[in-house]
Parts: structure tokens; sequence; C-alpha cells
């Protein structure tokens, strides 16, 4: 097989088993519960004496049902799987009887609207400034690196309260949370999408400004280490103009940058999903939070489950745009993959 | 004969972040003939491939160069500037050839797009026309074409080493700074790597090498002349077989008798005849350098720091050693009949 | 050694507001033995020069509070920083120095670890856990974050472990253990060093996350649980800015010199990354 397929499949059956195993986790960790789920979710809703007792014993059942708690662990597994795969997610416990699929449909634009922009943004400003940094040095390189260093180690949460504080509280330039204002409903005006656009600025930058610094950081010691390679100063001495010199080091420094974006998807994830709920945006992180709040599990186990899938597809992504990217795979000869 | 290549008076030093300041070369100056190979030989850390830094203009902090000149073909370059010679003059009036072709190329370049690189570098071209230029060169030198497809780390090592020379000679360069191309080659490539620099020379695609190498007896086979360098010092500079046949320096006799056995291809790169080792370039003895591992030692060689003078009658050979000029000047005064002041 | 360090603006800055915030958490609740969690006055009072730094949502005082939270985070953060730095260690010691199998399925269950989002992890096992105390929660945290320790630690083993004295130490009848823990361990001190800062650094903001989506430590005061209920007692909006913002200025500061001890490390034990 040629090499680039070789790696690829590598990848391939590595993913696969991480998936697997997220989704192991997914399916026992919420069952070491002491006691079985749907007991302690039906005595919680009976303390809070929503619903009446009739609506309770149905809840009960369908939920016995549901968890196939009547079954074998590995029975429930598989069937658990065959709901997966049929992109069934189940009921949710707190919004009975919404389905988690429409509770998490409805959230899941605004998160993707918040990610993806800030993920591919943040990732190219990044490795610019980044880059900047290492080739300047001097006083460039020192703000550069501080402020990235600022950023990138203050946590999501934190930036997200104090861009909050300062320009939606103490400045009220900007709504203090939402995705839209109360007096408007989503549609396609430009009063709509002007409102949703002033909500969306603040969770936005505050996403982009810790990713640019993470990837800033990464890219300059990249572009430090080469900056320093032999083949800088073999070029230079062929008299290579300075441009095409540089370029070959940034091409170079971004290619373990691009693994570095692989990584840091993950902890974006997570870090948007708690910005989300600083700005009381209606995303995944917001859903997840209620969710929590009242022992969703269905909620909780299909939004965890979503993000997996993304994160471990955005990584494969990555992955795959690597090895097409580099030659050393691309076109390794023998051993070297 | 005039010279190609003239550098004086070289001193260059290591600044280290504690202030202290390593002199790796000191005051030395070298010529370059029309036509010739310069042999460089001497232990790691003698300053030879500071030297070969140097004159590759690729000196860069920490390492700085305190004075020195250089003259290449009626052009005059201080080499304590940033910049001695302008871009456009660089890898064509001076080249350099690196000991590691894998280190020396940008791994995710293919060679026909730094060739393509280098050659667009120096004058107005298309992708197309340096590529048929490269691979003429390639052919002409007897290396296959299809190279210029590759990517380094797609060559093998002996292969690689050939085709950055064929690189580094692209522009036609007037001198070649070889800074031990051949150290990690196995020995047959190693003889490719010299071939094809002859090869190079012959065809006058260059004019003149300084070859850089710790390896004695591979000078034999390509150098004109040695000069031998002991902790940032010419202690030795002759014609290749005057050299190595009657070295006048003892460190250079030291060098030649622990290192040429009769076998060429058993090469031992540690000098073994030598008690001792070089001095530490932070705290250089005072006087002759080589003085505490020299056994005829005396208190001028303590005291003094020889000068490079003459030693031969052909007048092309020199040594920095107060010892072998007494002993000169004693022969002199027998036959002339007084010691006179011909050497200086 | 030492003296060099401390000649790095960036540790000299790093190591002093460290310091500053060990000596405030250990010092801080002995001044006042109040229980932070009763409650002082009304729903968000402002500053006073009673109450320093006014009251919360449930009328809890903010400074009192401050006070006791810095110790749980720091002390979450330390719990989980040491499990993991421990697994992280003996994970990548094994699997580098002993290599073949046990090596390709270590290393094959660390990235698994690695890909699927620590979030995820978290919160499952958090949400499985009813009952978190704060070390069971440093564990549930460290638990979760040793893969990247394990990966660099398992490179620094395998380089190791080709060196002379290695060699001599096994020729010389060593066992496994014995080798790891004099002659491969000693060699990375500075690597697990800057692993462990990078840990606990990485602990107490994750306590703070876990807080922040009403998963923190059950019984006790942490700074994410103060993040928790001023954000879900709409703090910010109202414009008490005091219930919120010293815990969030503080995290950040944690973070930020604990990032920047690592990097000033990392400068001085790689001198590689040094400009030329």
């Amino acid at each position: 097989m040629n090499p680039f397929g070789r790696y690829l499949l590598n990848k391939l059956f590595w993913y696969l088993l991480a998936f697997v195993a997220a989704m192991a986790l997914n399916f026992f960790l919420p069952r070491l519960i002491p006691g079985n789920p749907v007991d302690a979710i039906v005595s919680q809703m009976a303390q809070g004496g929503g619903a009446s007792g009739e609506a309770m014993q149905r809840v009960y059942d369908t939920y016995i049902v549901e968890f196939g708690l009547d079954k074998s662990p590995l029975e429930q597994f598989i069937s658990y799987l065959g709901n997966l795969f049929r992109g069934d997610l189940g009921t949710s416990l707190g919004n009975y009887p919404t389905s988690v699929n429409s509770l998490i449909g409805a959230a899941l634009p605004w998160t993707l609207a918040l990610q993806l922009p800030t993920i591919l943004l943040g990732w190219i400003l990044g490795n610019i400034l980044g880059a900047l940094a290492a080739y300047k040095g001097g006083w460039v390189d020192r703000g550069a690196f501080l402020g990235s260093l600022a950023f990138s180690s203050i946590p999501y949460y934190g930036l997200a309260i104090l861009l909050l504080y300062t320009f939606a509280v103490a400045l009220p330039w900007f709504p203090t949370g939402g995705a839209y204002g109360f007096a408007s409903s989503p549609s396609w005006t430009w009063g709509f999408i002007a409102d949703a656009f002033r909500h969306y600025l603040l969770p936005f930058l505050s996403l982009l400004l810790v990713v640019i610094g993470g990837q800033a950081i990464g890219m300059r010691s990249m572009a430090i280490y080469e900056l320093g390679a032999d083949y800088v100063g073999y070029e230079r001495s062929l008299g290579l103009r300075e441009p095409r010199i540089v370029r070959g080091i940034f091409r170079n420094a971004m290619l373990p940058q691009i693994t570095g974006l692989a990584l840091s998807i993950g902890a974006l994830a997570g870090g948007a999903l708690i910005t989300e709920i600083v700005f009381s945006y209606p995303g995944l992180g917001t859903v997840l939070f209620d969710a929590i709040r009242q022992n969703d599990y269905p909620v909780i186990q299909g939004v965890t489950m979503l993000i997996t899938v993304a994160v471990l597809a955005a990584n494969f992504l990555v992955d795959l745009t690597y090895g097409l990217i580099d030659p050393r795979i691309r076109t390794a000869h023998g051993a070297g993959a | 004969m005039a010279a190609l290549l003239s550098v004086q008076n070289l001193r260059a030093a290591y600044r280290l972040a504690n202030g202290v300041e390593l002199h790796a070369v000191d005051d030395v100056s070298i010529d370059l003939r029309e036509g010739e190979v310069l042999g460089v030989v001497g232990e790691s850390g003698c300053g030879k491939s500071t030297l070969a830094t140097i004159l590759a203009l690729n000196a860069a902090p920490p390492l700085y160069v305190k004075s020195g000149t250089m003259q290449v073909q009626g052009r005059h370059a201080d080499l304590t500037e940033s910049d001695p010679l302008p871009r456009s003059e660089r890898g064509k009036l001076i080249s350099t050839l690196p000991q590691s072709a894998m280190n020396a190329m940008n791994p995710t370049t293919r060679v026909r797009d730094l060739a393509y690189d280098v050659l667009r570098a120096h004058e107005r071209t298309t992708r197309k026309a340096a590529w048929g230029r490269a691979g003429a060169r390639l052919e002409q030198l007897g290396l296959p074409t299809r190279v210029l497809e590759r990517y380094p780390h797609e060559l093998s090592g002996g292969m690689r080493q050939r085709v950055i020379t064929v690189i580094s000679t692209l522009l036609d360069p007037t001198i070649l700074i070889a800074d031990e191309p051949t150290s990690a080659l196995d020995v047959s490539s190693q003889r490719a790597v010299v071939e094809m620099l002859k090869d190079l020379l012959a065809r006058k695609i260059i004019s003149g090498v300084l070859f850089i190498t710790h390896d004695l007896p591979l000078l034999r086979h390509i150098a004109d002349r040695v000069a031998v360098m002991y902790a940032g010092k010419v202690a030795e500079l002759g014609p290749t077989e005057r050299v190595i046949n009657t070295p006048e320096h003892p460190y250079a006799r030291a060098l030649v008798g622990s290192i040429l056995v009769p076998e060429p291809h058993i090469r031992a790169a540690r000098v073994l005849g030598i008690p001792g080792s070089p001095p530490d370039l932070a705290a250089m003895p005072k006087g002759c350098r080589f003085h505490p591992r020299c056994p005829l030692a005396d208190t001028r060689s303590r005291e003094e720091v020889p000068p490079l003078v003459e030693v031969g009658d052909s007048g092309s050979h020199f040594a920095a050693c107060w010892r072998t000029l007494e002993a000169r000047q004693l022969l002199a005064g027998n036959l002339v009949g007084g010691p006179d002041g011909r050497v200086g | 050694m030492i003296r060099s360090l401390f000649g790095n603006g960036r540790f000299r800055l790093s190591f002093s507001l460290i310091a500053l915030i060990v000596v405030t958490a250990l010092v801080g609740p002995r001044l006042d033995d109040r229980n932070p969690l009763f409650a002082v006055g009304g729903r968000y009072d402002e500053p006073s020069s009673q109450i320093w730094l006014g009251t919360d949502a449930i009328g809890n005082d903010v400074f009192l509070q401050l006070m006791h939270g810095l110790g749980t985070s720091l002390y979450i953060g330390l719990v989980a920083g040491v499990v993991a730095t421990l697994i992280g260690v003996a994970i990548g010691t094994l699997s580098g120095y002993i290599g073949g199998l046990l090596d390709e399925i270590l290393m094959g269950f660390t990235n698994i670890l690695i890909t699927v989002p620590t979030i995820v992890i978290l919160v499952l096992l958090s949400v499985a856990l009813q009952n978190r105390s704060t070390l069971l929660l440093g564990v549930i945290i460290g638990v979760t974050s040793w893969p990247w320790t394990a990966r660099a630690v398992r490179a620094q083993t395998s380089s190791l472990k080709t060196r002379e004295h290695v060699d001599v130490a096994k020729l010389s009848g060593a066992g496994t253990f014995g080798v790891i823990m004099r002659e491969i361990l000693p060699y990375m001190m500075s690597y697990v060093v800057m692993a462990f800062v990078l840990q606990l650094s990485s602990g107490v903001l994750n306590e703070a996350g876990l807080s922040l989506l009403g998963l923190g430590p059950s019984q006790s005061i942490s700074l994410g649980k103060m993040l928790q209920s001023a954000l879900q007692g709409e703090a910010l909006r109202t414009g008490a800015y005091w219930a919120i913002l010293p815990q969030t200025i503080l995290l950040s500061v944690i973070a930020f010199s604990l990032l920047l001890l690592q990097s000033s490390l990392d400068e001085f034990f790689n001198p590689r990354l040094r400009r030329r």
C-alpha cells in the first residue's frame, strides 16, 4: 500500500477505537449512579411536586422501557448503540416529552456559528502573529509573546466575564447575554441579523482572543526553532531572497501547528461550552448546563456524545489534511511514515 | 600566482551569555589561489569550522567577527560588517557546501524548487528554464535528472550530498567553501564527492575550493596546499606533500604521525600521539598555544606568540614555531656565516 | 543555578505572584474564623469597611469566601496535578523504557484519551459521582489529564534510555524499577517539574470549569463555585461586580503566573528555545 494510505488507515483505526471508548464511557458512567437513574430522577421530580402521580408513573414506565433496565447490561448497550446509529438520542427528562434530538437541534446552529469561525480565524491570525513575533524579534516579540501568554492563560470563562463586564455592564455598548433581543424572534431580516450580530460579537471575541493567544505561542516557538535551522543559513549563503527563505521557514513551522489545531479543538469545545453559559448563549453549553441541573441524563449523554463525535471528526479531518500537505508523509519511501 | 581569495587578519569570537568571549579564530590570514584546493585541517575546536562559517558569510550571533578583510577577484569586503557581500554576490562569488545535506536542505522543498529559488535569486528565469539548467548540470556531472523531483528525505545520504554539491555550484561560483562535506559519508560516497569537486574545478565551473576537514588523509587526494590549525591559529601552511612528508610544526608533526598510518583507509580521527587536549578557548595559554602539550617548548614559547614564517626554500612552506625557526636560523647561520634577517 | 534562574525577569515575576497567592491561601482563612457559608448581610451589599468586598446573592461575605475558596481551588489543583503527574510519569517511563508491545498498548490508550475531549470525560465522571469531596474532585480531574504528561515523559525516557550510564546500571544488575528511579527519572526532573506546573494550572482551571457547569465540590466553597453562584445570581447584570470580578481575576492571575513560570523554566532548561 502507498504510504499515505497506510497513514490514513492507521489514523482511522485509532479514531474508531477512541470513538468506541467514548461511547462505552458515555453508556456506562451514568449507570454508576447508585440505584437506577430513573428512580433518582422520578423521586427528584416528585419532590419538586410539579407533576401528578399518574404522570409520574407514566414517566417512570417510559424510562424503564427506554433505558431497557429490565434487560442485561450487554443488551442495553447494544440497543443503545442501535439507537445511536439511527440518530435517536432519546427523550429529555427535564423537558418531557421533548426529544433530545430537537433540543440539541435547536442549540447546535448557535454553537457552530460561535465555534467554527473562532477556530479557523483564530488559528490563522494566531499563526500570523506568532510568525511575526519570531521573525521580527525585539519589542514586537516581547509584546506579542506576553500578550499571547496572557490571553492564552486566562481561562475562557475568565476572559468572557471580563469582556462582558467591561463592554456590556460598565460600558453598556453590547447586550449582556443571549443570542438576540427579547423583542425579536429568529428570521432572515436585516433587523434580526444586526441584532444577532450585536449579541454575537462579545462571545465571539472572547473565544477568538484565547485561540489567537494559544496558537501564536505555539507558532512563535516553532518559528524560532526553524529560524535557527541549518537550511536557513545555507539558503542565505546561496543568496536566496529573504521572502523565499521566510516562506520556507513558515511553511515548516506551520506543519506542527496543524496538529496543534487538532489537539486544541477538544479544549476549545469545552471552553466554548462554558463561554456560552457566561453569555447565556442558547447553544449546547447552555443545554448541557440545564441538563446537569435537572439530572437530565439523556440530554447530558446526547450532548457529550455529539461533542465527542464532532471533536473526533474534526481531528480526523485535520490529520487527513496534514497527511496531504506534509511531503514526508505523502511521499515517504520505505520505513519513515 | 594571483590570489583568488585573500583573507587578512581574521579574528572572531563567540560571546557567551555571561559576557565571556571565546576567541575561536585569532589573526588568521589565508590566500586561495586560482584553480587550487586549499585544505584546512585540525582537531575539533581548532576554529576551522568557525573560519568556514565566516567565509561562507554566515556569521551570526553569538559569533562576532572582531576584525578581518577579504578580497575576492578584486572586490574588497569588510568581514566585520553584518553583510560583507551584497545578497546578489552570495552564492555567485562565494558559495558554500555544508556538512550535512539533510539539515541544509529544507525538508519540505523539492530539489527542483531549491534549484529554481537559487537561480531566480540571481537572474531572471522561468521555472522550466531553471529546471532545465539544473538537469543539464546534473547530467554533466553524472547524476540522474530524476532527483530533481525528489524531496531530501527521498535521497540516500551519498546522493543527497552530491545533489547539494550541484546546488551549491549551480551559479558557477568563483570560490567554494566546503565545510566537512564528506565527514558524514561512507568511503565510496566520500570519493564520489571528492571526484565531483575535482571535476567541477577541471571544467572551470568553480575556480578554487577551501576544503575544511579533520580528515588529513583525505586531503592527500584533493588538496594542493594544506593549512594546519590549532587553537584558532594557523600552525603550519604549505604544499600538501611537504606538510605531510616533512611537517615543521611540532603539532603538525604529531598530527601527521598519529593519523597517517600506511593503509589509507584506516583513518583515526583523534590525535593519539599528543598528550593533553586542545586548550580551553576561554583560558588560552600565553605564548605559543601549543606549548603546554609540546615536548620542545622553551621559555620563549611560553611567553611570546610565534609568527607564521617561511620555513622552506620554495617560498611556500610556513610554520609558527619558535623552535623550528631557531633550528632553521642555526642551519642558515652555519651555511652562510651568521644569522641574518632573511626571515621575518 | 538558582541565582541564574532568578536572573530571569519572567521567573522572578511569576515566582513572586505564586508565592503571594500561596501565602494568602494559607494565612487568609486563619485571620478570620467565621464560616464562609454563613450569611452576613443582604443580597449584593456593596463593599464597605466591614465587608471589604461586599456580599453575594445570598448575603455571604465575598472576601471571606475568597480567602477560603482560594485554598480549596489550590488544593484541588494540587491533588489533580500530583495525580496526573504520578500517572503520567509512571505510564510514560514504563512505556518508553520497556517499549515493544507494552509501549504500543499504553501509548494507544494514552492517545485515545487525548482525542476524546477532556470535558466530556470530566462531565460524565462527575455526573456519575454524585457526592464529590474536594479530594475526589481533584482525583477526577487528575485521572483525566495525565495523557499529556505521559506522552512527554515517554519521549524523554526513550531518548534517555540509550545513554551510557543506563547501560552501566543495567549491566551491574539493576532491575527495571531501579533503573527508572535512579538512572532515568533524575535526568528528567526538570521536565517533570514543568509538566507538574502545567497540570497544577489546568487542575485549578478545570475545577472552575466543572463548577461552572454545576459539577463543583459538594460541600465546600471554591473559586469556581463562587463564579457559578455569581453567574447564576446574575451578579454581572445587576452590576454587582464585587461578587464576580475578584474570583475571575484571581483565577486568571493564578493561570497566568503558572504559565509564565512554566515558560521561564522551559527557556531555562532548554537553551535552544532562546533566541540566537
